[in-house]
């Protein structure tokens, strides 16, 4: 039999979802249900001086029409969020953003409730509004919340400080050494600011919630989400119940990325099915995606001070993160990019402050990298500016301020286990960096870059796992990790597989569901394989005891000479004494009885970071290392770049399938690929021009790479499963910078701003030629 | 991006009133059926329609569907001046899989291959695509610079429409309410014709053109000849420039008269900005494609007669 880890198993769900025969949320009918439709605030930042539903009410087909208002009578402080409890179920007095939800219509026919929408009328009363992140954050710039409301939910985040009378809800900081002395003892220093726009995750099933209210039983969840733990316990609150009498299930998500984390429709759709006391499904439009949910807009100064023979002796970060109207985890995404903005370098001399600023946009979030593709954006992309200035080679500066084992990280946190010298030796090998590229004379140039990137794991969080044994010997893994599309069953199952010594097939992992499964934090940050992955494997322990301990005197055998193999229990040494599960299982309860059941959690260490310095001795639960390499070819008149090659090297710690890993690394790759080359949410006074896919645009198969490469690094992590850490992000962090990087070769030109479109590109030729594009 | 365009060509009706959609069998029961209705709207392959309507820009009472009309409306064929006749109900993917179309218009064949995308062509139809008066469309400037006519049929009567008289502006056509397109003729091209169409796109490879380029000459021995020249997406609507034309009919072809012939066509135009570049940008865009698309017919195959 086979090892189970290390196996390329092809995704256990794959034959069902290309047949079309798993359940997604999306698909899910009951019996009496309602559609809910929702009516959008058309404005900004608006009192609602009436919000008049009667029409609506009246209109065929309609059950019910519920406002902020209707909200309060069953929950009466109706405020939710991870971060922050900011975000009101449906909009009270003020509106924040163009998009916001102000009232809800319920019917059985969704396009009943869809007409109906037409007759609900709103009277604003506009206020002032604010949209870009560095104005929101300046004295007197119009406030979005007139009071804060932080959240207690999350260990990492109850040290936030948030601020009052100011758009800054959470003003995060790192000091480490004195960077103003070390700049003065600088040869050179370096400043540039660097914007980064909001874009949208986009999964192609929607953000979708269907609730039952459940009478005398539990109120019932079926949501799209990547956080069926987080959801159970906000709407417990929100409700004053226990988390005992909500229920939260998931099925297979049809993508995620970010855009299904934590609470989104849950709540509304909780309060309708209450109200309504009928079953009620909301499942937003992809247009109404794009307002609920952005990756954050930033706008990042970074100031670095070299040494003549290219040391990087200071690096000052200074990040605005456009949160929107609401903190979502952008407080999260705040310290999480903020500690790591200098970058995978050894410097002594750090300063970094990271502002999470209100405005009167939709709500940002995490969006696969927690922040870190926009910070890397910033420092991969100086770094180039930097060798070049020096002369020196851009890989060969990255490896004199490489950050390597046993050194601190700019938060005071050693780094280890860590393939920083490992990725990028990789890169160059793959990139062939060591032979000369020919950049080309005419109208098409090429160019080569590379780009590495370090992100922290997210701590201190907690997964549980139960798994049992039927009485016919067959596995089931209980276990609150959401497959988004990532394929944790399949890895999951592996890791099972293997404590027990099974096939992975023969396992099966349950979905989600708060009734069976036991708490997870939430299949976010790249978590999963390492937390669900050892709590796994701690009950996967405890039933193989329970095993052994039984057979041990069936077989006459000593426990301690007994092991697993393929669904028997054997005695070493002893080839003909075994038995297997089912028969043990027999002796034990009776022919095709009885429950064998262990449990495993864990939950990661942590030290809370000096609030004014940022400094801890455990901050990360692991480290996700990449490189990025890409090579383009620029047409210099009209600034359109094409990617010829992208190389993504990334250690994972232990393949636990390589495949799945692989395809990890490359989808992660080719969605930063969409944000660095095209994709970027456009508003207009607050208004978003460009929602929907018919006008915002996702890559095509014809926009792609040439070739899309992945190399794997192995440096086992000391607590992982089998040496396994996360890495659903590690392929996003660098790829911006990377094909930023290859520009800057073929052209000596720098873009500052993502996304690289035709046209920055071909200002910033003609700027760099001396003569910039009139308007 | 080309959705945003609020048709002014219809009323709306009050909100909340039901959408009726019937499909007549006869052409004259569907242009009464569009003459007793402000609000009435046809519905070719409905893949513009569709989206106007979901986004709110249109509220139709009632929906015409056409498809019941192929046997009139659908079809290609050559007619007795022998000019290709294609039928308003044909789809842009039955265009593209044509023979016939091929053989005199593969121009017109090689810009389908890459208008939307497939399940789009399946659906949509050659009147629709007219009719719609988008100026983000790629099959417009190629017929207006072979000379096509559009065949409309109305309340009071049937006329021809010369292409270069359909387009208004933007998002606005000739066509009269309750005025239906029935069919297009395109002109048989002289023989030697070489021509080419040229489409960019800014933001991804599956977009409306940010800029097309459409252009047909003949080589009278080393001269050119029947310069026809037409641009689309960067103004409100597809234009045929005359000027450059001009400059470029009995010329030598050479270098610097293709780079003159685009310098002229940039400054000849007021580009509007939109999703895919700004006004500097689509004129900075005119002067490369208008250049390179000269130089790309000048290595097109010639038409032979036939
Ligand atoms: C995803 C997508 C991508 C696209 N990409 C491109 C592209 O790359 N290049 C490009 O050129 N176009 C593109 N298009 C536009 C496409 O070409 C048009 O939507 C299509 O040609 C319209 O034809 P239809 O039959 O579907 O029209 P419909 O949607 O049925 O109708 C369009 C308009 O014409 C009217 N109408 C329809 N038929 C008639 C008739 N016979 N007489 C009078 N009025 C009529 C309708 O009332 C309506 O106002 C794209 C569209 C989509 C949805």
């Amino acid at each position: 039999m086979p090892r189970q880890a290390g196996r390329s198993l092809r995704r256990l769900e794959s034959h069902a979802k290309v047949t079309g025969t798993v359940e997604y949320v999306h698909n899910l009918e009951l019996p009496g249900m309602l559609h809910g439709k929702i009516f959008r605030s058309t404005v900004p930042h608006a009192r609602l001086a009436r919000v008049d539903v009667a029409a609506a009410r009246t209109a065929p087909g309609v059950e019910q029409v519920i406002t902020g208002q209707d909200v309060l009578s069953i929950i009466p402080d109706p405020y939710y969020g991870p971060a922050f409890h900011d975000q009101p179920i449906l909009a009270l007095e003020k509106v924040r953003f163009a998009g916001e939800p102000v009232a809800i219509v319920l019917a059985a026919d969704p396009y009943a409730a869809q007409a109906a929408l037409d007759l609900i009328e709103v009277e604003y009363e506009e206020l002032p509004a604010v949209y870009n992140e560095v104005e929101a954050a300046l004295k007197g710039a119009p406030l979005v919340h007139d009071k804060l409301r932080p959240g207690s939910m999350f260990a990492d985040l109850i040290h936030v400080r948030p601020r009052s009378g100011s758009n800054v809800h959470v003003d995060y900081r790192v000091r480490r050494g004195d960077v103003e002395e070390a700049f003065r003892a600088s040869e050179r220093v370096f400043e540039d600011t660097f914007h980064t726009p909001a874009v949208a995750a986009a999964p192609l099933e929607p953000i979708v919630t269907v609730a039952e209210p459940g009478g005398s039983g539990p109120l019932t969840i079926h949501s799209a989400t990547q956080n069926p733990s987080f959801v159970r316990g906000e709407l417990a609150r929100l409700l004053g119940w226990p988390e005992n009498r909500v229920r939260v299930r998931t099925a297979f998500l049809g993508g995620g990325f970010g855009g299904k984390q934590y609470i989104k429709l849950e709540a509304l759709a909780a309060a309708s099915t209450l109200l309504a006391q009928r079953p009620v499904k909301i499942s937003l439009t992809m247009d109404e995606q794009f307002v609920t949910i952005t990756r954050h807009a930033s706008t990042i100064r970074m100031k670095t001070g070299v040494s003549a023979d290219g040391r990087i002796l200071a690096r000052e970060c200074e990040i605005w993160w456009n949160g929107g109207a609401y903190a979502d985890i952008g407080p999260r995404v705040t310290q999480k990019a903020g500690f790591t903005s200098a970058g995978p370098y050894d410097i002594e001399n750090v300063s970094i402050d990271s502002y999470a600023v209100y405005t009167n946009l939709p709500p940002a979030g995490a969006l696969r990298g927690f922040g870190v593709p926009q910070v890397n954006w910033a420092h991969e992309t100086q770094g180039d500016r930097i060798a070049r200035e020096l002369g020196m080679d851009p890989l060969e500066f990255r490896l004199k301020n490489l950050l390597r084992n046993g050194r601190p990280q700019a938060s005071g946190t050693i780094l280890q286990d860590s393939g920083t010298e490992e990725v990028t030796k990789e890169v160059a090998s793959a990139m062939r960096w060591a032979e000369p590229l020919d950049c080309g004379t005419g109208t098409t140039r090429r160019g080569r870059g590379v780009a590495l990137a370090i992100k922290a794991g997210v701590t201190p969080t907690t997964s549980v796992a139960i798994v049992t044994l039927a009485g016919d010997g067959s596995c089931t893994v209980y276990a609150g990790t959401v497959d988004v599309g990532q394929g944790s069953q399949t890895v999951l199952a592996q890791i099972a597989a293997e404590g027990l010594a099974l096939r992975a097939e023969e396992v099966r992992v349950i979905h989600p569901d708060t009734d069976a499964t036991p708490y997870d934090m939430g299949s976010v940050g790249s978590r999963s394989t390492f937390h669900m992955g050892l709590a796994i494997q701690g009950a996967t322990e405890q039933v193989s005891r329970q095993l052994i301990e039984m057979a041990a005197p069936v077989l006459g055998a000593d426990a301690a000479d007994l092991e697993l193999y393929d669904g028997s229990v054997v005695a070493r040494g002893r080839g003909d004494a075994e038995i297997s599960f089912r028969e043990l299982m027999a002796t034990r309860f009776g022919k095709n009885t009885g429950t064998l059941v262990g449990s495993g959690s864990f939950t990661a260490s942590y030290d809370t970071p000096d609030p004014d310095t940022g400094q801890s001795d455990d901050v990360a639960v692991f480290w996700m290392i990449g490189a990025v390499g890409a090579e383009v070819t620029v047409d210099t008149e009209t600034g359109k770049v094409m990617v010829q090659r992208l190389v993504n090297v990334a250690d994972v710690g232990k393949a636990i399938n390589p495949l799945l890993v692989s395809t990890q690394l490359s989808g992660g790759a080719l969605l930063q690929f969409g944000y660095a080359m095209s994709e970027e949410m456009r508003f207009e006074e607050g208004q978003l021009v460009n929602s929907g896919l018919a006008q915002y645009k996702i890559p095509t198969m014809l926009d792609m790479p040439k070739s899309v490469e992945v190399v794997l690094v192995e440096v086992p992590h000391r607590n992982g499963p089998l040496g396994a850490k996360g890495m659903g992000e590690t392929g996003t962090l660098a790829v911006s910078a990377a094909i930023g990087n290859a520009v800057f070769d073929a052209l000596g030109v720098q873009v500052k701003e993502l996304p690289l479109t035709p046209e920055r590109v071909l200002r910033a030729i003609r700027a760099g030629a001396g003569r910039p594009l009139e308007d | 991006m080309s959705i945003l365009g609020r048709s002014a060509r219809r009323a709306n009706p009050p909100e909340g009133v039901p959408l009726d959609y019937i499909e007549p069998a006869t052409l004259g029961v569907a242009v009464e059926l569009l003459a007793s209705d402000e609000a009435a709207r046809p519905l070719g392959g409905g893949t513009a329609l569709m989206l106007l309507m979901r986004y709110g820009f249109l509220r139709p009472s009632r929906l015409v569907g056409l498809r019941r009309l192929a046997s009139d409306l659908g079809g290609i064929s050559v007619n007795d001046r022998h000019e290709l006749r294609l039928g308003a109900l044909t789809t842009l993917r039955d265009l593209e899989l044509s023979r016939q179309v091929a053989r005199s218009a593969p121009v017109l064949v090689e810009a389908l291959h890459i208008v939307g995308n497939v399940r789009v062509r399946n659906a949509a139809t050659l009147g629709g695509h007219l009719a719609h008066g988008d100026p983000h469309q790629d099959l417009p400037p190629i017929l207006l610079a072979m000379g096509a006519r559009a065949h409309a049929v109305g309340p009071r009567g049937s006329r021809w429409i010369p292409l270069d008289q359909l387009n208004l502006g933007y998002y606005q056509t000739a066509l009269e309410p309750a005025e239906l397109l029935t069919e297009l003729a395109l002109p048989v091209q002289p023989e030697g014709t070489q021509g080419s169409y040229t489409k960019f796109t800014a933001v991804s490879a599956e977009d409306w053109p940010a800029l097309g380029v459409a252009v047909f000459f003949r080589r009278d021995q080393d001269r050119l000849a029947g310069v026809r020249l037409a641009l689309s997406a960067a103004m409100d609507r597809p234009q045929r420039l005359a000027g450059v034309e001009a400059m470029l009919d009995g010329e030598r072809p050479s270098e610097s008269l293709f780079q003159a012939a685009a310098e002229t066509a940039s400054s000849a135009v007021e580009p509007m900005a939109d999703g895919g570049g700004s006004t500097a940008y689509k004129r900075e865009m005119i002067r490369v494609h208008v250049r390179r698309a000269l130089e790309k017919t000048m290595r097109a195959p010639a038409l032979r007669s036939g």
